[in-house]
């Protein structure tokens, strides 16, 4: 019998992280043994699942599991897109969900936050200090611990950047149990090789992050919404860097095709404000006074228009501006059913058109539907892997040799041009299980062997998240 | 069709209200501002109208010159001329001193008018008067908190949305008409129509040119107090096993809530 099932094994979990915390029932395991990656394919049931209340249980669990070699897969909210929290090699998952503590110290602006504390319970938090924290992976029932170690971004990274640029101070377990105090409430610090950093983006390859110091942002006085419609992409793509030459840093600055625009209003009975051209440009401005936002929006709607855009809408109102941050942030939702894969790739700013209209010849070449939308602002682009077209309003599903067929292909080929503009495979979702086939394509052998070199160092045992990244 | 829109500076339904107790007046400084929502449906109906049988739309609000930024915003959409009637007074809750002054801006400058399109309520006031006082005033039929409107010629049909179902109403023109949720989506403003309304002028008016004397505009509701509402207590944790934790929900809920 494999060490995680033995009744005695079971039964020195349960010693540590008390009665009713340790889940044997398959059924109950099967929930542990997925995240938001749709294909089965990849699903895999943990041996058991370990919910610790405490960082001194975490560091008793990895203890006892790093000594009889079982492997452990950290798990925060399963919201990730690579399969990362999945047990590729059985073993134990380590669910964070109990561990929900949040402080948030006003005078130093910044949170201290449990692992297992959800973005929306977060920002819930930091709302009601007074304070603001931009990054904002789509899902908010992704959690702390998680977004961290997959270094999450959202629409907001252009101008506030993503969530390593938040993260002060990390308390992390390492494979052999001890808990490690990284950085602090500190703003510099020279004091070192910076391990903080190291555990942002390891994807639970290198310990369990248990808690972080998270920095705050005072809330911004106005927000506004404008929503630009172009005849082609390449119009409104063109359009971002003139924006930029202006000195305007939006707070989101998304691209998106009127047929994805027009699903999701179905799906949500929601309407966009207006249904022109072919791409929009759905641009989100903060500001400290009207009269700012007027200037800045004017600016904006100028840059557009002198590239062509057929009109400029704009939502003030929390109404207006809620209808159409709705309707862009579940776009996901409304393809979800008919969605294989989400493609993360970052590209230079500049490379979007070259890369977005490369997308439309592949999907061209082998009669695939790729919407393609995502962070116009800062290269990030998701094209989204179909099993379906979608026709006069409505989806079409492809037969599955089909789509299975083209798969493969498909994603080589836009992960080569993505390359070749210098662009890496992930911007803000990580490389997982999912990925680490293409990563040989980002980084080179030197590189991911020194990667290996520091995981060693970590985890001489090869207990954490194994089969993730790299192999 | 000859259409008045009326508009209200109101906060926005999403900020958060802060109370000056010493004047019973809600604190400004930190909010924003935006035309009542519900007066956003009667201008989008007043466009559409327009759009589909001609006509005019003008959008008139009783307030001070703040209210100029939302009769802009109204130009943005679409309406043709806004006008200010201007009022030095902050809100004074009084809806019939607002419909006295509004039915007298229809009687002496807009006597032609085909369709006045209110709100159903001013969100922050939320009396729900001023329609039905005004229409009142001017002896006009009226229909209220509208969902579904139809004009054709002289005659108007709407649904009115009343408790647990639509009551049907036909009337005719001039009438009032008060919109409700749901009437419409309103549009949005673009950026062409925010220049396009940059270039008119808005015109302003004094009660007194309307032919009122300062004893008709003399507020005869006096606010005594103003309080926000009590603070939402957070929820209670039960902890301890299922059955402790059951056995001290009943024990809450029989001593403490009393309901059980
Ligand atoms: C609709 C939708 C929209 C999204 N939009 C965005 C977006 O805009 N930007 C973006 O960046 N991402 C986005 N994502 C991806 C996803 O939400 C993020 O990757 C998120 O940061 C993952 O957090 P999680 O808690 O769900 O992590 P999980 O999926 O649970 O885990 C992700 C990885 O982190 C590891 N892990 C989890 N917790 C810990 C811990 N405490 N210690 C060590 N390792 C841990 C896991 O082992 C796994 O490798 C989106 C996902 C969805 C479904």
């Amino acid at each position: 019998m494999m060490t995680a099932r033995r009744p005695e094994f079971i039964d020195a979990l349960t010693g540590i992280v008390g009665a009713g915390q340790v889940l044997s029932d398959p059924d109950c395991l099967e929930a542990y043994g997925h995240d938001e990656f749709s294909l089965k394919d990849i699903r895999r049931s943990p041996d058991l699942a370990v919910r610790p209340r405490t960082a001194a249980e975490v560091a008793a669990v990895l203890k006892l599991a790093n000594e009889h070699g079982v492997p452990v897969t950290p798990r925060g909210g399963a919201t990730g897109l690579c399969g990362g929290c999945v047990p590729a090699a059985g073993g134990i998952v380590l669910s964070l969900e109990r561990m929900k503590g949040i402080v948030i110290d006003p005078a130093n602006q910044m949170a201290e936050a449990e692992a297992g504390v959800t973005l929306i319970e977060f920002e819930k938090a930091v709302d009601e200090a007074g304070f603001n924290f931009p990054p904002h992976p789509g899902e908010e029932s992704a959690m702390i611990g998680g977004m961290i170690v997959t270094n999450a971004g959202g629409s907001r990274a252009v101008k506030y950047g993503v969530i390593r640029n938040y993260v002060r101070g990390l308390e992390v377990v390492t494979a052999a149990g001890d808990i490690l105090n990284l950085g602090g409430k500190l703003i510099k610090s020279s004091t070192g090789y910076s391990l903080m950093h190291l555990f942002i983006g390891s994807e639970g390859t290198l310990g369990v992050v248990t808690k972080a110091v998270i920095q705050l942002r005072a809330k911004p006085a106005l927000t506004r919404s404008l929503v630009i419609p172009f005849e082609t992409l390449d119009a409104a793509v063109e359009t971002v860097p003139e924006i930029f030459r202006r000195d305007i840093v939006p707070l989101a600055l998304e691209f998106v095709p009127l047929d994805v625009i027009r699903l999701t209003e179905a799906h949500l009975q929601r309407t966009w404000p207006s249904h022109d051209g072919e791409t929009h440009l759905f641009v989100i401005l903060d500001a400290a006074s009207e009269d700012e936002m007027d200037r800045l929006s004017e600016s904006v709607a100028e840059a557009a228009l002198e590239r062509g855009a057929l009109d400029v809408f704009i939502a003030d109102t929390a109404a207006k501006q809620d209808n159409v941050l709705a309707i862009r942030s579940r776009m996901y939702e409304a393809l979800k059913a008919e969605t294989i894969e989400i493609l993360d790739v970052c590209v230079p700013r500049a490379e979007i058109p070259g890369h977005v209209k490369r997308v439309s010849e592949i999907a061209a070449k082998y009669g695939v539907w790729l919407p393609t939308f995502g962070h116009a602002g800062d290269g990030n682009v998701h094209t989204h892997l179909m099993k379906a077209r979608y026709e006069n309003g409505r989806f079409v599903p492809v037969p599955e040799a089909e789509w299975r067929a083209a798969l493969e292909p498909v994603r080589a080929e836009i992960y080569a041009d993505g390359m070749a503009r210098g662009g890496v495979i992930s911007g803000e979702h990580g490389i997982g299980l999912v990925k680490k086939p293409y990563l040989a394509m980002s980084l080179s052998p030197a590189q991911v062997e020194l990667m290996r070199g520091i995981k060693r160092v970590f985890d001489p045992r090869g207990i954490l998240n194994p089969g993730k990244i790299f192999d | 069709m000859n259409m008045i829109v009326f508009v209200k500076r109101v906060p926005d339904t999403e900020s958060r209200i802060r109370i000056q107790r010493e004047t019973s007046t809600v604190i400004e400084e930190g909010l924003n501002f935006v035309i009542s929502p519900n007066d956003e449906y009667a201008v989008e109906e007043g466009l559409r109208l327009r759009e589909a049988q001609g006509g005019k739309v003008t959008a008139v609000s009783l307030g001070g010159d703040e209210a100029l930024t939302i009769l802009r915003k109204c130009l943005a959409m679409g309406a043709d001329e806004a006008l200010l009637i201007k009022d030095d007074r902050k809100e004074t809750y009084d809806g019939l001193r607002v419909a006295r002054i509004l039915a007298a801006a229809v009687r002496t400058r807009f006597a032609d008018a085909d369709l006045l399109l209110f709100g159903r309520l001013s969100v922050g006031a939320d009396n729900a008067q001023v329609p039905a006082m005004t229409a009142e005033l001017l002896g006009w039929p009226q229909a209220t908190v509208v969902t579904r409107l139809a004009i054709e010629g002289r005659a108007g049909t709407a649904h009115r949305e009343i408790e647990g179902a639509v009551e049907k109403v036909v009337f005719t023109l001039p009438a009032v008409v008060a919109a409700q949720k749901g009437l419409n989506e309103p549009r949005y403003e673009t950026l062409k129509g925010i220049m396009a309304a940059k270039k008119k002028t808005i015109p302003a008016v004094a009660p007194a040119e309307l032919g009122l004397t300062a004893e008709d505009i003399a507020p005869r509701v006096e606010v005594l107090s103003l309080e926000t509402p009590p603070a939402k207590t957070g929820g209670r944790l039960l902890g301890g096993t299922p059955e402790e934790a059951a056995r001290e929900l009943v024990r809450l809920l029989r001593d403490e809530a009393k309901v059980v």
